[in-house]
Order: structure tokens, then sequence, then C-alpha cells
């Protein structure tokens, strides 16, 4: 049963546990190293996803059991793992990203292992179609990762790394508004580790952009496997749809729309604006595409089904009033 | 001829006791589960104050019957879970996500019997019950047995319930709330014969 008060806590510390690890890191390190930077990204991350998920009380069996179990055990300490082994400055450049690939093209299917899709006495897919969906997703994470690394260079700052976080809210969100609770409130706490690490960049580094560019790496890292990975088992376990999946993915490429040249010499305000109102725009079409389709066929599940206005064509009206809204938290508190 | 006489006498009396032998292994029937004609339903607390029911709707199975030695007969039983039907589709789209029966990762619940043994009115069946990926060995009361004779032929029908803790099966603990944790499944199958 859903309860929103919980999901609030549970991104509350989160954002705290994370900003806490963080910046402890920070300062136990040397001031202004590049290096000890992305080590506090990564804790901070960690941190934050740890006491998160340990205020939910979420159930982790071990060996994992299913795709969220598997991006959690498996995926995740490997995308910090690979981060962190890349803020080694011996390290070249290169094996960093060679790790990051490989990382991209096994993802798909370690979450998909065990599932209909790859084998058993119920195989939803043969065998030359899994192999496509797998190398599809796989080279789709790969460029999706590429295409938004150069983005970020080209647009300085926290923009990118913002829009990847608020994709990945976007997703916790809608997975959860088609029925899979576990999975999308795994997203939220993701989502709230990441923008409090964002924001902790953000702060140092604001006199150095030398220093700024050591850090961002690192969350888009974390940021777009996370996304992508809980995108891909909200898609494939859950009831997301293909269309939204996909726009929640490619939405933060959009602010790449903002580099065409007639928008580019305008002012700086209006493009940030034009940039951040195409990604909100699209997170905000998923979003209110979700909520319809929950008040049509989840919401009868959740309140008494009296309570709830609908059209004879089955879609709602209009948004819940405020009563309905707290008999609801009611219902669950 | 004398020792063509014997070699033939000899093949027919093989003949005999492979015959024999046959007969002997087909003392138990082979029985198909008629889907037609049986259901595997279940129902689950809500708020603790009512049953919510439901049922799938695609089950396979065979058992094999032997009167004669009825420790030999074995029951086995596959339920598809993407068939689960609540007579409410988003709440059957609901059920099958990952926080219930999560069907893209464990399409099927299954009971394979180890053993069986006659009681009165039916037979006491032990074995393993896997649901949502956890396997634990559970013992069935089936009743009935009845055999019925219909255009020639043969049918055979047994009843069970099985009451489930959910959480021993490792759904979601958290999604246990206004749903109770124990389920009853109740299965009436009715089998062909082969």
């Amino acid at each position: 049963m859903p309860d929103p008060l919980l999901y609030l806590k549970a991104m509350g510390v989160a954002a705290i546990a994370g900003a806490v690890g963080g910046l402890a890191i920070v300062a136990a390190g040397r001031k202004g190293h590049a290096a000890w930077l992305r080590a506090a990204c990564v804790f901070s991350v960690a941190a934050g996803l740890v006491v998160g998920y340990r205020l939910l009380a979420l159930q982790l069996s071990w060996p994992p059991r299913n795709g969220l179990e598997r991006f959690l055990w498996l995926i995740a300490p490997t995308i910090l793992c690979v981060e962190l082994l890349a803020a080694i400055p011996a390290l070249p450049r290169w094996s960093a990203w060679a790790l990051r690939v490989i990382l991209a093209l096994v993802l798909p299917r370690v979450l998909l292992h065990g599932s209909v899709y790859l084998g058993g006495t119920e195989r939803a897919w043969p065998a030359w179609q899994a192999f496509l969906v797998i190398a599809a997703s796989g080279f789709l994470l790969v460029g999706l990762w590429g295409l938004l690394t150069v983005l970020s260079r080209r647009l300085p700052g926290m923009f990118v790394p913002c829009t990847v976080q608020a994709s990945t809210l976007c997703a916790g969100l809608t997975v959860m508004m088609a029925g899979y609770i576990k999975g999308g409130v795994a997203a939220l706490v993701w989502a709230a580790a990441l923008l409090t690490t964002i924001l902790i960049v953000a702060t140092i580094t604001r006199n150095s952009s030398r220093l700024a560019e050591a850090g961002w790496p690192v969350l888009l890292g974390v940021g777009v496997v996370g996304l992508f990975s809980l995108v891909f088992i909200g898609r494939f376990f859950g009831e997301l749809s293909t269309g939204n999946a996909l726009m929640i993915l490619l939405a933060p490429l959009l602010g790449g729309l903002a580099e065409v040249p007639w928008l580019k010499r305008r002012r700086p305000w209006f493009v940030s604006s034009v940039r951040s109102l195409l990604v909100a725009g699209v997170l905000l079409t998923v979003l209110i595409l979700a909520k319809r389709k929950f008040d049509r066929e989840m919401a009868p599940l959740l309140v008494d089904a009296r309570q709830l206005t609908v059209a004879p064509t089955g879609w709602t009206i209009g948004p819940p009033r405020v009563d309905q809204v707290m008999r609801w938290f009611g219902s669950v508190a | 001829m004398r020792q063509l006489f014997l070699l033939g006498a000899m093949a027919l009396g093989l003949g005999i006791a492979v015959h024999c032998g046959a007969e002997s292994c087909s003392a138990a029937d082979e029985y198909d589960y008629d889907l037609v004609h049986s259901s595997v339903s279940f129902k689950a607390r809500h708020l603790d104050i009512s049953w919510i029911h439901g049922r799938f709707n695609e089950v396979s199975g065979k058992f094999s019957l032997d009167r004669e030695n009825p420790a030999k007969s074995t029951f086995a039983l596959t339920i598809k879970t993407a068939s689960v039907d609540t007579a409410n589709k988003a709440r059957d789209a609901h059920l099958r996500q990952p926080d219930y029966f999560d069907t893209k990762q464990y399409p099927t619940i299954e009971f394979r019997s180890t053993s069986t043994k006659p009681i009165k009115g039916g037979y006491e069946v032990t074995g393993n019950f896997t649901m949502h990926g956890t396997t634990k060995k559970i013992t069935l009361v089936l009743m009935g047995g009845k055999e019925h004779d219909f255009k020639k032929v043969k049918r055979v029908a047994f009843s069970t319930e099985i009451s489930v803790k959910r959480s021993d099966y490792g759904f979601d603990k958290n999604a246990i709330g206004p749903i109770g944790d124990a389920a009853l499944i109740m299965i009436d199958c009715e089998g062909v014969r082969k």
C-alpha cells in the first residue's frame, strides 16, 4: 500500500545522509583536489541510497531474485566502483570509458536474467529477439551516456545532471502510478541522493570550473545508469509504456536543442529558460499522462470508487479535490 | 523344422512376457488436467473484514493414479501467474507486477508430488510447492478420486485447499497491507485419461 509520507521521509533522509557523507569525504581530503571530489560524489550517493532504502525497509534478498534487486545489488555498486576507479588520476581516461561501455552493454542482460524474456518454460522471446533487445538497449544506454557527456561539456554547470535527476524523479512517479510501487520508490530515493550530491558539487565548485569539470562526469555516470536501469525495469517488469519510457530517457537530451544557432544568439537567461522548459515540458507531459491513467485504472483500487469524479468514458474530469486527497492520505497513513 | 518351431515358441513366450510386463507397468492410469471442467481459485482477506476472490485461467497438469499401489501415484500442476483474474482488469495488471506475482520473473506456480499416501476418501500427497521463486514442501489432502466413464472417456476428480502465507514465499512484506498475508488456494481438478 502506498505511503507517501514514508516516501517523503526516505527522500529527505537520503538527501541528508548524502550531504553528510559527501561533505565528510570532502573535509577529510585535500581541498580543491579533483580526485577527492569525485570520491566524495560516489560516497555521497552511496550514503544517501543506503540510508534512504534502510528507512524504507526495502526488502532485498540475496542472491537477487528480480530486476530491481539485481540493479540494487549488482549494477548500482558496480557503477559507483567504476566512477570511483575513474577518480584515480593514474588511470587512463580511455580505460574508465571502456569500463563504462562494458557496464552499459552488460546491464540489460543482467536486469533480464532469469526472466521469461530469456528462458524457461514460458519463454516470451525467441533467442534472436532477446539478443536484439539486449543489444539495442545496451547501445541506447551507451549513446545516451555519450551524448549527455558531450552536452554537459557544451553546457557547463549543473544543468545536465539536474535534467537526469529530474528524469529519474519523473521515472519513479510514473512507474509508481503504473502500479509498481517498490520500483517507483527506489527511483525516488535514487533521485533524492543524486540531487543532494549535485547541490554539494555545485556549492563546492562555484569558484572553480576546473574542479566542477571533475565532479559532473561522476554524477552523470551514476545518474544515467540509475535512470536507464529504473526505466528499463519499469518497462520490462512493470507496466511502463515504451513511449513513456523513451520520453523519460530522452528528455535530458532536449537541453541540446537550445544550441541551435538562432536560439543560441539570444540572451543567456532566455536560452536557459527555453532549455529548462523543453525538458520540463516533456517530463510534465509524461507525468500528466501517467496521472490520468492512474486516475482511470488504479485510483479506484485505493479509494472508494464513489469518491472519484469519473466521466462516462472513464476519464477523470478534473484534479482530485482537497478532501479526496486528505481522505486518501488518511486511508494509507 | 523342430528348431524353427522351438524358436517360434520362444518368441511367442517372450512376446507374452513383455505384454504382461507392460500390463503391470500400465496399472497406473495417466490423466491430463481438464481445463474446461476444473478451476484454481483463491481468496485473500481485505482489510481483515472480507474476502477478495480470484482465479487463474491458465492451468495445466497431469497425474497418474495407481489404484493397486497408491504410493506410486504422482501429481503435478502448473499455474500460469499471468492468467490471474479477479474480475477487475486494473487490479489484475497490478497483481502481475513485481510488487505481487512478478509474472515476468516468476511465470508459474507449480506443485510436484514426491510421495502419496491413501487416506479415507482420497489421498494425502506431499510435494514441492513453488511460488514466487520459493519452493516449500507441503502436504495436500486430495479428496475425491471417484472415476466416471462418460462417452468412453474415463474421468477422475479431486478437490483440495492450500493455505499459504505470502510472506513465506518472498512476497514483499511492504505490499501486505489491506490485503492479508494469508491466502487460500482452492483447486478443483478433473482429469481425463490419456
